[in-house]
């Protein structure tokens, strides 16, 4: 298995170094080709890396922040981000829960209401950014501090009791199954069908030609009719919806809801986006090199933690490593302009 | 007489105490080719901003087939079938030539799917290469490259070709030629008269008289915000022109080159 796994990445290094095509010169396939490279290393390292419960681990993992990730490479590709993904990812829940719990709401209900809130979250910072025109880094951060703020207040600062009621909903957001040994979630169906929706609208749909026509030269998408607020502002709304379920699989996972769920997941969902390939000034974005990313950054997270790595010491690993993944995007990218 | 297609009237326009337009009227015609000359600072670029929809002009009116129409956006002057192609020509560069070309009236399956409807690309790739290969661009370019990859002289082409291509009533090129070669001019030239000939009109914004005398129909010159000459490019002539343009008094030498 780890045999195989090497050859092939040994191969697709040797056809990256001669090839020509625009697949294998493309910053989706480069960063897929480390992520291979990555897997064998610590497969190598550590024989658990590849044991059905450290995958299962993984991929229960990486669904909550892929979504988030999905609705940002949407959004980074129009040009614009959201630095609220992770304040709404801890708020949702918690408003959710405190509606079943204290309200006594019905869950479909409170799932309604959560659902509620996060659209307009999202329709807030996009009608700011694009109607009062102030940078979405700005807008972004100051509805960071609003969000979670708000999360602390109404629950003063405490995580929620644990509620644990299966139902419809929660299966259908958190339930799993087995397949032979490996244990995995719906989350996973919802990552694998979301990205496939999102394929099709960043390349086969004719909002997608919008969104990189908005990011990669705005006036000119104006010029041609395309109506760039409204696009962004519905971006900015998927970006929140997307964080909110996000939260809500999360929080029905682990039967509990807390105000400070997914702090600094904003960064760490960019980071995915951008070790992808999707270029931070907008135009050009990859899904499909973001679901790379989104794996990279997990398998990261989990392969530093088993060989060893001291707790404390690992977020400078993740961050060397996003580090060399830019570097290399901006030398291929210099690569391709003088080719 | 052709048909009136665009008559401005009176159109002025001030920036701060500068007064880039003082009092411009001109009419455009069915089936013509119209340049508008003048040195720089003349007022040609405000102009035609007017014209497109960039900013509104101060005073004035704009009648397009002799209806009084008010243009407020870029949209209002399209949906109007007046198609301008800036200097810095308006195209996004991560994106396909195919996609260019029809940025915001993409051809898609399933209409009624909205924005969610995915893009016909055979019928998209089919017609950019279609229009590619009127341009009369000389290095094969290839639909699905991205314009990023492109020439400034390309990528004017291509701008240029996708105006043609929505059978404006009026385009407006503003210096479609600079950063031109030889073979992309004597292309985008020939384009010209062909959208004249298939009965659209063409207001010309140029450097370069001597692409006037070979498409034009007639002339018009600009001088400090106002038009100060209006001719049919066969009751003038090439040293004429510049002088008008200029102001100088050439008649001396004007004098001594018909002697000739």
């Amino acid at each position: 298995m780890v045999q195989a796994v090497m050859t092939i990445a040994a191969e697709d290094d040797a056809l990256g170094a001669r090839g020509r095509s625009r697949l294998l010169r493309s910053p989706q396939f480069s960063s897929f080709v480390i992520l291979i490279v990555l897997l064998a290393v610590f497969a190598v390292a550590d024989a658990n890396f590849l044991s059905p419960l450290n995958i299962s681990n993984m991929m229960a993992f990486l669904p909550e922040l892929g979504i988030i990730a999905l609705g940002m490479t949407l959004l980074l590709t129009a040009g614009e981000f959201d630095l609220s993904v992770g304040a709404v990812f801890g708020l949702a829940p918690v408003v959710v829960m405190l509606l079943v719990q204290n309200g006594g709401v019905d869950i479909g209900v409170a799932l309604l209401a959560g659902l509620m809130l996060c659209i307009a979250i999202g329709a807030i910072n996009g009608l700011i950014v694009t109607k009062i025109g102030i940078s979405s880094f700005l807008v972004t951060l100051s509805m960071l501090l609003v969000v979670r703020g708000a999360a602390l207040y109404i629950t003063q600062g405490f995580p929620l009791k644990s509620w644990d009621q299966p139902g419809f909903f929660v299966t259908l957001l958190a339930g799993s199954f087995n397949i032979g040994s490996f244990r995995f979630y719906t989350s996973l169906w919802w990552f694998i069908g979301l990205s496939l929706f999102a394929i099709y609208i960043l390349r086969y749909a004719k909002l997608g030609n919008w969104i990189s026509a908005i990011g990669s030269n705005r006036n000119a998408a104006v010029a041609r009719g395309v109506p760039a607020d409204s696009v962004k502002i519905w971006l900015f709304i998927a970006t929140s919806v997307l964080a909110g379920l996000a939260g809500m699989i999360s929080a029905f996972r682990i039967s509990a809801a807390s105000p400070v769920a997914g702090t600094g997941y904003e960064l760490e969902v960019i980071a995915m986006v951008v070790v992808g390939g999707t270029a931070l000034t907008g135009g050009r974005g990859t899904i499909l090199g973001t679901i790379v990313g989104a794996l990279m950054l997990r398998a990261i997270r989990n392969g530093i933690v088993l060989i060893g790595v001291p707790g404390l010491a690992y977020n400078i690993f993740v961050g060397l490593i996003i580090l060399a993944m830019l570097i290399l995007h901006a030398l291929l990218q210099k690569n391709a302009a003088r080719g | 007489m052709m048909q009136e297609v665009l008559r401005l009237q009176n159109l002025q326009k001030s920036f701060g105490s500068v007064r880039a337009l003082k009092n411009a009227s001109l009419t455009l015609r069915e089936g013509e080719v119209v340049a508008l000359l003048g040195d720089n600072g003349a007022g040609k670029s405000t102009l035609i901003k007017a014209i497109s929809g960039v900013f509104p002009v101060d005073r004035g009116d704009i009648y397009v087939r002799g209806e009084k129409v008010s243009i407020r956006s870029t949209r209002d002057a399209m949906d109007l079938g007046i198609e301008t192609i800036h200097q810095d020509t308006s195209l996004a560069p991560d994106l396909s030539i195919a996609r260019n070309l029809f940025l915001g009236r993409e051809p898609v399956n399933f209409g009624w799917l909205g924005v969610f409807a995915p893009l016909d690309l055979a019928k998209l790739r089919k017609a950019a290469s279609a229009l590619l290969k009127r341009v009369g661009i000389s290095k094969k370019l290839d639909a699905d490259a991205l314009v990023s990859t492109l020439s400034g002289g390309e990528r004017q082409s291509i701008a240029i070709s996708r105006a043609m291509q929505f059978a404006a009533k009026v385009i407006i090129l503003d210096e479609p030629t600079n950063n031109l070669g030889v073979e992309e001019t004597h292309g985008v030239l020939r384009f010209v008269k062909e959208v004249r000939d298939a009965g659209h009109s063409v207001l010309l914004i140029t450097h370069n008289i001597h692409h006037v005398f070979q498409v034009a129909d007639r002339i018009i010159v600009m001088r400090r915000g106002e038009i100060v000459a209006e001719q049919t490019v066969a009751d003038t002539d090439l040293l004429t022109v510049e002088s008008i343009i200029t102001g100088a008094d050439m008649s001396a030498l004007l004098k001594e080159a018909r002697a000739k």
